[in-house]
């Protein structure tokens, strides 16, 4: 089983987030919803597997390339 | 049996031995572990008996390797995909790693000419482990090298696609850099050189998919196009792709039957993108719902997401799609993006394709990583590549779009014919941005001040507001993109120069 890193594209703060620690996720299912430029931008599995760890809370300000969770694959 | 009989049954008797590549042991191995063999991914993708080999038997140069060498390691030769001719090198790792030599390198050289000066694509399948050691080893073997002083001039006056099927190293990467559309076999490394030959040099162990491998590529990179798990796969979407271009400069592209236009339906377009600037969609649902049915090839589809590059048809005509995707980072264009978009202007402006531009963006992605990454560089690159790119541009403003980024993607004089949705919003940047940038107002200090200055610097940023001085000449209902396109098209047909761009892209790189 191998750790697939989820980093955030861009800097903004969680809106919404869609799953839970052990949901089995899909390739493009979306995980949770940050809230940049006035814009609700989701955040896509990169890969089917279980969603291991979430690092962030809805509320959190993330910057660019800030680790947010982890996909078991 | 004649003299003539027994010549005949001894080259027929080569024939065969040639055909057996690296021996039939390697062959079986290869075989039991889901590999093609270099003879069969070009009956794969040839069509049936059309296939004329090239220096079958051509060897090593050298004397002790002759018996070893069949064919020197890379398959050569002419074929027809669909009716429609193309080169091939198709490389043998199962002799001598399919490695580069001074003879192979020269039944490269002569078919690359030929295809050139008559007009058919060039396809390289590679799996090779580089340059031929020892023949290139010291002042002679490395100073023999390099006597072809166009080999890696690329004009594209035909087509080129790669695909890495197994290792690439040397030669097989250059060729690779120099294609139009790569394809890659997850499990192969596209390197310069191999993990080993690295790890030797810099003296820290380096793995296969960390130097070179399909994620590196298709995400980090975009050097390839598409990462998939089979021969096969790979073999089936290099058809698809030519299967859109001309097979040289002087032809247009294929047309396919039109469509029946009765059965296409845009009212979907509403449903696919909302209104509210600060819902996202995918972009590529929206292209699916422009184009012909089933249509739709997208080219690096995991590099640079916040823009969409796509083939496709119109009507049975070739076009190619660029627009930006608010799935990904809003659509705010990244250097990456800028790459991907520059690179798809070069292939459609060196092959003749129309381009249809699709505009949703906050902007240009600004920040530090951006800059330390040459962002601005990026944009000029692309801004001159759309300037110069000659074939018919169409622009479309469906939502926001902003300063630099309008132009970019074709607004007012950058594309031949440009038109807004009702829903655009047009401006030198985010209505939500310049209160704060115009008046240091956000709208957590102040909400109600912040309200009331968005409204005013909000005011003429409507469609109709480009509308009025001509820079948009329509606008639009979403749904009737479609039938604004095909009129489009048919105006803008370039048919003083038969159809054909001025191809000024042609000659440039394209990997940056």
């Amino acid at each position: 089983m191998a750790e697939e890193q989820i980093c955030s594209e861009i800097t903004g703060t969680v809106w919404k987030i869609e799953m839970g620690i052990g949901d089995k996720v899909e390739e493009d299912d979306v995980i949770m919803i940050l809230e940049s430029m006035k814009m609700e931008i989701p955040v896509l599995a990169p890969c089917a597997g279980t969603l291991q760890k979430l690092l962030v809370e809805e509320g959190s300000a993330i910057a660019e390339g800030q680790m947010i969770a982890i996909v078991d694959t | 049996m004649s003299r003539h009989d027994e010549l005949t049954q001894d080259l027929e008797a080569r024939r065969a031995r040639v055909k057996e590549m690296g021996g039939k042991e390697k062959i079986a191995a290869r075989k039991a572990a889901g590999h093609m063999d270099a003879r069969e991914r070009i009956d794969h993708l040839f069509d049936p008996e059309s296939f004329a080999e090239t220096g079958m038997f051509a060897t090593s140069h050298r004397p002790e390797m002759r018996e070893k060498s069949p064919a020197d390691g890379k398959v050569c030769g002419y074929g027809r995909i669909d009716g429609r001719p193309a080169a091939i090198v198709s490389c043998d790792i199962t002799t001598l790693g399919a490695s580069s030599s001074l003879t192979n390198v020269r039944k490269m050289g002569h078919l690359r000419r030929t295809a050139i000066r008559n007009g058919m694509p060039m396809i390289f399948l590679n799996e090779t482990s580089g340059a031929r050691i020892p023949d290139t080893m010291g002042a002679q073997g490395t100073g023999a090298l390099g006597q072809d002083p166009e080999q890696f001039i690329r004009g594209r006056e035909i087509p080129y696609v790669s695909a890495c099927l197994g290792p690439s190293y040397g030669t097989g990467t250059w060729f690779t850099m120099l294609s139009d559309f790569v394809v890659m076999r997850k499990g192969a490394c596209l390197a310069v050189s191999s993990p080993r030959v690295t790890s030797l040099a810099i003296g820290e162990e380096v793995q296969l998919e960390e130097l070179g491998g399909w994620k590196l590529h298709t995400e980090r990179t975009g050097l390839v196009d598409y990462a998939v798990d089979s021969d096969e796969e790979a073999l089936d979407l290099i058809k698809r792709f030519l299967s859109y271009l001309p097979s040289h400069a002087e032809q247009l592209p294929p047309a396919a039957e039109p469509p029946d236009e009765t059965e296409i339906d845009g009212a979907s377009i509403t449903d696919i993108v909302p209104a509210e600037r600060q819902k996202v969609y995918d972009v590529r649902k929206l292209i699916a719902a422009i184009a012909d049915p089933e249509s739709v090839f997208e080219l690096k589809p995991r590099f640079g997401r916040v823009a969409t590059t796509s083939l496709a048809r119109m009507g049975g005509q070739v076009v190619g799609f660029v627009a930006t995707n608010p799935m990904f980072k809003g659509g705010a264009l990244d250097p990456d993006g800028c790459d991907k978009i520059t690179s798809f202007l070069v292939l459609c402006d060196s092959f003749h394709i129309p381009v249809i531009m699709l505009t949703d963006t906050p902007g240009f992605l600004i920040g530090v990583e951006g800059e330390r990454r040459k962002a601005p560089g990026k944009i000029m690159n692309f801004m001159s590549a759309l300037q110069m790119c000659s074939v018919p541009k169409f622009s479309i403003v469906t939502r926001k779009s902003y300063g630099q980024a309008y132009l970019n993607m074709g607004g007012s004089r950058n594309s031949d014919e440009m038109a807004a949705w009702t829903t655009a919003d047009v401006g030198f940047m985010d209505p939500n941005i310049g209160v704060n940038v115009v008046y240091g107002v956000t709208a957590e200090s102040d909400p109600q001040k912040f309200e009331e200055l968005k409204a005013e610097i909000s005011r003429e940023t409507s469609a109709y507001d480009l509308a009025a001085i001509y820079s948009a000449q329509s606008v639009l209902d979403p749904r009737k993109t479609r039938q604004w396109l095909m009129s489009m098209l048919s105006v803008h047909s370039r048919d003083r120069e038969g159809g054909f761009s001025r191809r000024a892209l042609a000659s440039w790189p394209t990997t940056f």
